[in-house]
């Protein structure tokens, strides 16, 4: 999968766990870039992402994570 | 607490900036039972060779540890133990976890407001039920901070008693209340079969320890006076290693107290982050569930 398509359907969940519609997550963005995604919410759009994906992050990764950019590495890594 | 903030900011920046963020608006009441508690957890873990940052640090990887906790409850809507058994081999089989638990503990009941709240539920309310003359007991003391404000507010009870399974706790329970006039028990409180019965029970954050709360409500009834009262709480989606029993919401902690055969005579809950109801259901964020009850009638 391009990092395009995974980044198309990571603003989707964005945007659904978020509950804003208004949402354009970029490869750089962070969650200081986004008012809703805070640290509550960064666990729900984790556990989304793992769902759709259907991999597994492990918590050295989670905890890793500066940006969405580096969360499209690791998916692509993991899926092939 | 000033020392312990600036301590969390040099180690962690957000975690400091979220404390901070609830702390700065709290009463003077706050400050100066946080500052009398600590230098008691203070005193006791330098006569141990420790410094007060040991358990600051305890503190710090406790909070690590609830993250990924968290994590596996969103994943799989569960808590990762549901049986005393998987619990006794992570943690309370294995002396170096239970202890930094238990002492990271000791700060979270300052540094989170939703154990704050329970505590301050406590301490404005137990000078109310507590008699002199009163026959005193504690279930999980742990960190003996409710013990020792019991003491404060009703100090002409007739007894003061604590009983808790872990060794570890029982030593930093002593060790917290040195001075103090308190029989320590090391006890499964399921053992505990005591010729005469309390007028008052404390039992904070012990029920989603065990595999069936109902049955030790219904022993705490049973080691309570007709007219007794107790005080019990427990918390609802709150994921750690040593929870096994998960309450979904407070509904179901008042139904269990109920069929315990408990009336709630007042209550509290308190979410542990600040958002609307409706966002904290979404997210299943922790809910603290508090209450003095009475055996019904
Ligand atoms: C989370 S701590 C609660 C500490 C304190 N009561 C509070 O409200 O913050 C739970 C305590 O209950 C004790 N405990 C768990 N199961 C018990 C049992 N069956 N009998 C007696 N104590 C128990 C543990 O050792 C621990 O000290």
């Amino acid at each position: 999968m391009e990092k395009t398509e995974i980044l198309a359907s990571m603003n989707k969940i964005w945007r659904d766990e978020l509950d804003n519609e208004a949402i354009t997550i970029t490869e750089s963005s962070t969650a200081n870039d986004i008012e809703e995604w805070d640290s509550l919410s960064n666990i729900q759009l984790v556990v989304a992402t793992e769902k759709l994906f259907k991999i597994r992050f492990n918590s050295a990764e989670i905890a890793q994570f500066k940006n969405v950019g580096e969360m499209i590495d690791c998916i692509k890594a993991k899926i092939g | 607490m000033d020392n312990i903030l600036k301590y969390i900011e040099e180690k962690n920046p957000a975690h400091a900036a979220k404390l901070n963020s609830w702390i700065k608006n709290m009463d003077t009441d706050y400050f100066s039972e946080s500052e009398l508690f600590f230098a008691r957890y203070k005193k006791f873990i330098e006569s141990t060779g420790k410094k007060l940052e040991y358990g600051i640090d305890c503190y710090l990887k406790l909070c690590a540890q609830m993250v990924f906790e968290r994590i596996e409850f969103i994943r799989f809507g569960k808590y990762a133990n549901t049986s005393l058994e998987e619990v006794e081999k992570s943690i309370y089989l294995n002396p170096e976890m239970f202890e930094y638990h238990m002492h990271g503990l000791v700060f979270a009941q300052f540094l989170w407001k939703e154990q704050y709240a329970r505590f301050n539920f406590f301490s404005k309310n137990i000078g109310n039920y507590l008699k002199p003359q009163d026959k005193y007991l504690e279930i999980g003391g742990g960190h003996a901070l409710y013990i020792v404000e019991a003491m404060k507010k009703g100090g002409d009870a007739n007894s003061f008693q604590l009983v808790d399974i872990s060794p570890s706790s029982i030593q930093l329970a002593q060790g917290i209340t040195e001075g103090l006039n308190i029989l320590f028990l090391l006890k499964n409180i399921f053992d505990f079969s005591p010729t005469e019965k309390f007028d008052f029970i404390t039992m904070g954050e012990v029920i989603e320890h065990v595999e069936n709360p109902l049955s030790l409500l219904i022993k705490v009834r049973e080691l309570l006076t007709d007219s007794g009262m107790a005080y019990i709480t427990t918390p609802a989606n709150a994921p750690t290693l040593d929870h096994i029993y998960l309450f979904n919401n407070a509904t179901e902690i008042r139904d269990l107290l109920n069929e315990a055969g408990f009336e709630i005579v007042i209550e509290k809950t308190q979410y542990a982050e600040d958002v609307s109801e409706e966002r904290a259901q979404k997210l299943k964020v922790a809910l603290m569930y508090a209450a003095f009850v009475k055996p019904k009638k």
